[in-house]
């Protein structure tokens, strides 16, 4: 039964994803919709590590840069097609994972969480002043599109690329599903549940964590690629690690340890700051206050309170 | 060689920043393990108020330094009441969220009260020693015996007095401290007032020797954190070893390597630090 309504749930949320360009009027929200879709594979990777294994990772913004520049850089210096740069951009940011992952992931906790915020600001530095590479602030312009000038579908419609986004986010949180629910992702959560009794009981928990950390920076990595080619334009500001903190308040917000919970924050992250516009510079103190309060209040975020309400409901009706 | 010695003792000023950075985190983790991530942006608040009060009210630099430290006490006390103490039975991941989102607050607040242009403190020390070719500004003189000064001051308090007692016997064991009568409440109170006081002191050094801007807070608890990691947890001796080998190395780097990759090259020696002694220089196995 519960199986059933959750198919149902996933159902009518795909039908509603599909249906949203039509149901959008202002080209602007269909924009914010794209960006919303890219950050849900972003926060799908963050919260493999942060809301299944209980590490949180501040890199995740880094990594998306790691992506976007690596798609840009191998498609403007190797001339290759921009399918395959997309699709290799993850690899690359799965080496620098593995390169970060393992010194940081010998400290726990806390520590953890800084260790990977000096990556993030390394990452930044570097973006910053290698200008040979990355021509610094002034960023990369002219990314190409995917696809041929006069292709089947014209990638310069932003609504082609909704629905491009859209398939690879359902894709993407498929497969984070199929993580959690395997072996691995089982032991995941016994890690964030007591670490110290999953190496009691034989398993090397780092080898474990650091799968986690990779393919987490993998997701990161892959919604970076997909970025550069929407916007044609990348430049390092939008890859710090105020970005990296969204991440995680998108995680947190939706729910952590969910797989709907991302996909809610993601939209939650994108769309809130539009709408505390008018609250102009006092808008990031608003931004932290909610983070604040819903860590108080509502730890198990959006999804886990609708969840507990839907249970509560679903009893009373008994 | 001089120019060596001599980059090496403006490490020593910004090393001493980093060991107050670093001693309010750390006191704060033992206590309440929590990565108060928020101290920074409250350290550079703190500067801040002392530059509002010399410039705008006119005061004199010690007074606007005292004034300073009792509106430091009272947010930093506030933090503790409001925002960790309802997570202190939760998941730590919890408390460290409350931190970031303090953080952006904080950011915000400082943002809307003293705006988006950075400011340096006002100070006449504008002496300037030399000896045998090396040159000390009088201003980074006073940091490093102010520094070294609170960092004896803070000993004597933790090793000598009964509430430094009280604070040891907490980060050591919680419980057995609670059935001896110490009354925990109070020494998480205690224990961020003296943070944020430290905090306070640091902000104030940066914003006389360099300048106070936006965005510098994180800058300077991420330091903060490093050097904990790279002295080993919960020790004064390790933040002191910590931050002078932090800040001496960045000092080298800027001088001798690249100084826009000064940061990288310090980030660079905590993460082989920690892969040799992830239990940091000076800590225990």
């Amino acid at each position: 039964m519960i199986r059933n309504s959750t198919f149902i749930f996933y159902g009518l949320a795909l039908l509603g994803f599909l249906l949203l360009p039509q149901l959008i009027a202002v080209k602007y929200y269909l924009h914010l919709s794209v960006l919303a879709l890219i950050w849900v594979i972003a926060a799908q990777g963050q919260n493999l590590i942060q809301g299944y294994t209980g590490y949180v990772s501040i890199v995740q913004a880094g990594f998306m840069g790691i992506g976007a520049y690596s798609t840009a850089l191998m498609g403007l210096h190797f001339d290759l097609p921009v399918w395959l740069t997309i699709a290799l951009a993850p690899f690359v940011t799965a080496f620098f994972a593995l390169l970060t992952g393992y010194p940081s992931l010998r400290v726990k906790g806390h520590y953890f969480a800084i260790v990977t915020l000096a990556f993030n600001m390394v990452i930044f530095i570097v973006l910053m002043n290698f200008h040979e590479l990355t021509q610094g602030e002034a960023g990369i312009t002219g990314i190409p599109k995917p696809g041929a000038k006069d292709g089947l579908f014209n990638w310069r419609d932003r609504e082609t690329y909704y629905y491009f986004v859209l398939i690879i986010a359902v894709l993407m949180t498929g497969l984070a599903a199929l993580i959690v629910r395997s072996r691995i992702g089982q032991t995941l959560i016994a890690i964030r549940q007591n670490e110290d009794l999953v190496g009691a009981i034989g398993i090397a928990a780092w080898k474990y964590k650091l799968f986690a950390f990779v393919i987490s920076a993998m997701f990161g990595g892959l919604a970076g690629a997909i970025y550069a080619h929407y916007q044609s334009f990348i430049n390092p500001e939008i890859f710090g690690v105020a970005q990296s903190l969204d991440a995680i308040l998108a995680v947190i917000i939706g729910g952590s340890g969910t797989i709907a919970g991302p996909i809610v924050g993601a939209f939650f992250v994108v769309f809130l700051p539009e709408y505390l516009r008018f609250a102009d510079s006092f808008r990031l103190v608003l931004y932290g206050l909610i983070l604040v309060l819903a860590t108080i209040f509502m730890p198990r975020g959006i999804v886990g309170v609708t969840s507990d309400l839907l249970a509560k409901w679903g009893r009373n009706k008994k | 060689m001089v120019e060596v010695i001599q980059q090496i003792i403006n490490g020593v000023a910004i090393g001493g920043v980093y060991v107050l950075i670093a001693l309010g985190l750390t006191t704060v983790f033992g206590i309440l393990g929590i990565a108060h991530f928020a101290h920074g942006s409250v350290s550079m608040f703190g500067g801040y108020l002392t530059f509002f009060f010399v410039t705008g009210w006119g005061f004199p630099l010690l007074l606007a330094i005292l004034v300073s430290l009792l509106v430091g006490l009272v947010l930093g006390v506030l933090i503790e009441l409001l925002a960790y103490r309802p997570v202190r039975d939760a998941n730590h991941i919890n408390a460290f969220i409350v931190a970031l989102g303090l953080t952006m607050m904080v950011e915000g607040l400082n943002l809307e009260f003293f705006g988006h242009e950075q400011v340096v403190i006002p100070t006449n020390f504008t002496r300037v020693f030399n000896i045998g070719g090396v040159t000390i500004p009088e201003l980074r003189l006073y940091v490093i015996l102010a520094a070294a000064l609170l960092v004896f001051t803070m000993t004597l308090f933790v090793e000598k007095t009964k509430t430094g007692q009280a604070i040891r016997a907490v980060a050591e064991n919680r419980d057995a401290a609670i059935l001896m009568g110490v009354n925990v409440n109070t020494i998480r109170l205690v224990v961020f007032s003296i943070s944020t006081a430290l905090g306070v002191c640091a902000g104030v050094m940066v914003g006389s020797l360099f300048a106070i801007a936006p965005g510098m807070g994180e800058g300077l608890v991420i330091k903060g954190f490093a050097v904990l990691i790279l002295g080993g947890l919960g020790s004064i001796p390790g933040a002191v070893v910590g931050g002078l080998v932090l800040g001496i190395t960045e000092a080298l780097a800027a001088g001798f390597i690249s100084s826009a990759y000064k940061d990288v090259i310090a980030f660079v020696v905590m993460i082989s630090v920690l892969l040799f002694r992830p239990q940091g220089l000076m800590g225990k196995k």
